[in-house]
């Protein structure tokens, strides 16, 4: 059932929260820079700006310990990382084309490994979701069949209302729980006209014939031509809110260190750099090709789903102005 | 200071100059292939593209969007493009000299290149829609301190001459702010900056001289650098790169423009850069140099860090 709730009561919600011990995650700017990050205080929250980086990192961080390790003579002692001692999170402002990612990353998180890091997090979250009222040309929600106003992983939902405040819709036992507890602060709807929604200029994509074309040509001489220039860094799989590729590295000394899970990217050469010297994507279109095919094809292989949210942030900061968007569409024209 | 205007009208000459120029010398096979910008699909936007066909020339623009330092497709880190024959490189003042400085450390010829310089008044700043107009407050911050704009030993420059402005420097001026603070201020400005870095490497890949064939940083036996997105990683790295650019980079600031975390990379460019030029006399330019400052020794050098 639809509720209202004011800024102020927002404010008051998430304060309250943080006063409880809860996580609240919303965009802020660090330096500058808009990010999903962990609030101190309700008035730092923005909600003009898409963050930079998406908000998979509330359950998938940068870089995270998964276990640790003491060695004291011949004594070696190891220590694991327990995900129960994770906080109860509330994640606030997500634009529908992050938190609908969100259970895009359950699917795999949650295949043929359990991943205890990311589904533990994921449990103790709450997602309160954001409709969008800005796009720019980058954006192409609309053409991977999402929208401004896709409740798609969101467990409540707020529209920006003309006047101030946003109505609240619940998807979830979680959301409903959220007002539930805080329920002085939701009032009933009234009757002021939603702000008006992004209008994201991007037609739909055919996704069907898209992944037809990828599954048969793997060795098209297009790929050269869409990605020669690339240059081979991670930045837009970092910023993605669907990738979710990710390295673990031991670091630390003879005598103590960690076991870390840090984010990794096919376009870096080392991805696929056997311990043999081989590689077999030894060039960057190759690579690349990876990234479209994961994206179109395999991930709807296996989970029939795609593995794009049409955020447009890799197209916004692609050193080289390589545009997923454009890559597609000319693929579904095929 | 108020935002100011900065004439670009002189882009769509270039822009025309630089097709006529490029088709001739692929119709007349002096290149095998032309490294220039074009239109992409976002409104006002570019790319860099690589041109082997004639007819292909009236693809290539010049606009503020055109940003990109291209002389890293030149490099060994590139090896996609191929180095057959003589190449045309569509080059700013900026992006020359960091040709030149890959030609004093012998990693190109200047006679394998053919370069087509551009008069430039300026190029968009990487925190503005790509379609913006160009003016002193979206121009990038390299641009407000440019001594570059008409690239000087090409094999072709249209007529055309730039009028930017006298603009506020805003290295200079950020550097004079920074080298006031306390090193603590100081050390919580670069920890808070350094915090935000995810380990992408998209400034090591668009840098002319980050042509190592293999990283240090990217080394895990043994491991030199943590690779990890953490404090201790992230400094290290960007130490690492700040230092291993000192006397080499030539202030293309491609490095800051492509953080997707915004961190004032080029910054410790020029902080380098200074203290170069301060110490050595040594600056970035047109002139190709046999020996970078730290490369080579002479007695009369500063040996005051020497206590």
């Amino acid at each position: 059932m639809q509720k209202y709730i004011s800024q102020q009561n927002l404010n008051t919600l998430l304060d309250t929260l943080i006063k409880q011990g809860t996580r609240v995650v919303v965009p802020h700017l660090n330096a500058g820079t808009p990010l999903y990050e962990p609030l101190q205080s309700a008035a730092e929250m923005i909600t003009d700006q898409l963050p930079r980086r998406s908000a998979k990192e509330a359950f998938f961080p940068v870089c995270e310990d998964i276990m640790s390790y003491t060695k004291e003579g011949q004594q070696v002692s190891v220590a694991d990382i327990d995900p129960s001692r994770f906080p109860e999170t509330v994640l606030v402002g997500v634009r529908p084309c992050d938190a609908a990612a969100i259970p895009v990353l359950d699917a795999v998180f949650s295949w043929d490994y359990k991943d205890e890091f990311f589904l533990e997090r994921r449990r103790k979250t709450t997602i309160i979701g954001l409709a969008c009222t800005q796009a720019d040309d980058a954006c192409f929600c609309s053409a991977v069949g999402l929208s401004p106003a896709d409740t798609k992983g969101s467990d409540l939902f707020l529209t920006p209302l003309e006047g101030g405040g946003y109505a609240c819709d619940s998807y979830s036992e979680k959301g409903e729980a959220l007002i539930a507890s805080h329920q002085g602060l939701f009032t009933e709807p009234n009757n002021a006209t939603a702000l008006p929604l992004a209008r994201p200029q991007t037609e739909a994509f055919d996704l069907k014939r898209v992944k037809a074309w990828l599954d048969e040509h793997f060795e098209d001489p297009s790929w050269d031509s869409i990605a020669t220039r690339c240059v081979g860094c991670g930045a837009c799989a970092f910023v993605c809110p669907a990738c979710h590729c990710f390295d673990i590295v031991d670091e630390g000394t003879e005598k103590s260190g960690k076991r870390r899970k840090n984010w990794d990217a096919c376009g870096f050469w080392k991805f696929t750099h056997h311990a043999s010297g081989h590689n077999p994507r030894d060039q960057q279109p190759k690579r690349y090709r990876n990234r479209i095919m994961h994206k179109f094809k395999y991930y709807d292989d296996k989970f029939g789903q795609t593995l794009c949210s049409g955020c447009g942030r890799c197209i916004r900061i692609c050193p080289v102005g390589i545009d997923i968007a454009q890559i597609v569409e000319e693929i579904s024209k095929k | 200071m108020s935002n100011q205007p900065i004439d670009t009208s002189i882009y769509s000459a270039i822009s025309t100059a630089i097709q006529t120029e490029a088709k001739r010398i692929l119709a007349e096979e002096q290149v095998s292939a032309v490294i220039g910008y074009t239109t992409a699909r976002r409104q006002g936007s570019a790319q860099p593209i690589v041109i082997t066909a004639a007819n292909d020339a009236a693809k290539l623009i010049f606009s503020p969007a055109c940003v990109n330092n291209l002389a890293v497709y030149l490099t060994k880190a590139k090896k996609e493009i191929p180095k057959q024959g003589r190449i045309g490189i569509v080059v700013k003042g900026c992006d020359l000299k960091a040709l030149v400085g890959l030609m004093g450390e012998s990693q190109l010829r200047r006679e394998d290149l053919y370069l087509i310089g551009v008069p430039c008044a300026g190029v968009l700043g990487s925190t503005v829609q790509p379609a913006t107009a160009l003016t002193s407050d979206s121009i990038a911050p390299k641009c407000s301190e440019c001594d570059a704009r008409l690239p000087q030993g090409c094999d072709f420059v249209p007529s055309q001459t730039p009028a930017t402005p006298e603009l506020e420097h805003k290295y200079a001026a950020e550097i004079a702010r920074l080298e006031a603070l306390t090193p603590h201020e100081r050390w919580a400005y670069w920890k808070e900056q350094f915090s935000k870095c995810i380990k992408c490497y998209a400034c090591r890949q668009v840098c002319p001289f980050c042509f190592c064939e293999q990283c240090l940083c990217d080394r895990n036996k043994p491991q030199m650098v943590e690779t990890t997105p953490r404090p201790a990683g992230n400094t290290a790295w960007h130490i690492v790169r700040a230092m291993h650019l000192a006397g080499r980079c030539a202030g293309c600031a491609e490095c800051e423009r492509v953080c997707p975390m915004d961190i004032p990379l080029n910054l410790l460019n020029r902080k380098m850069a200074k203290e170069l030029k301060e110490l050595y006399a040594y600056e970035a330019g047109f002139e190709v140099q046999d020996k970078g400052p730290l490369t080579s020794y002479e007695e009369k050098d500063d040996q005051s860090f020497i206590k």
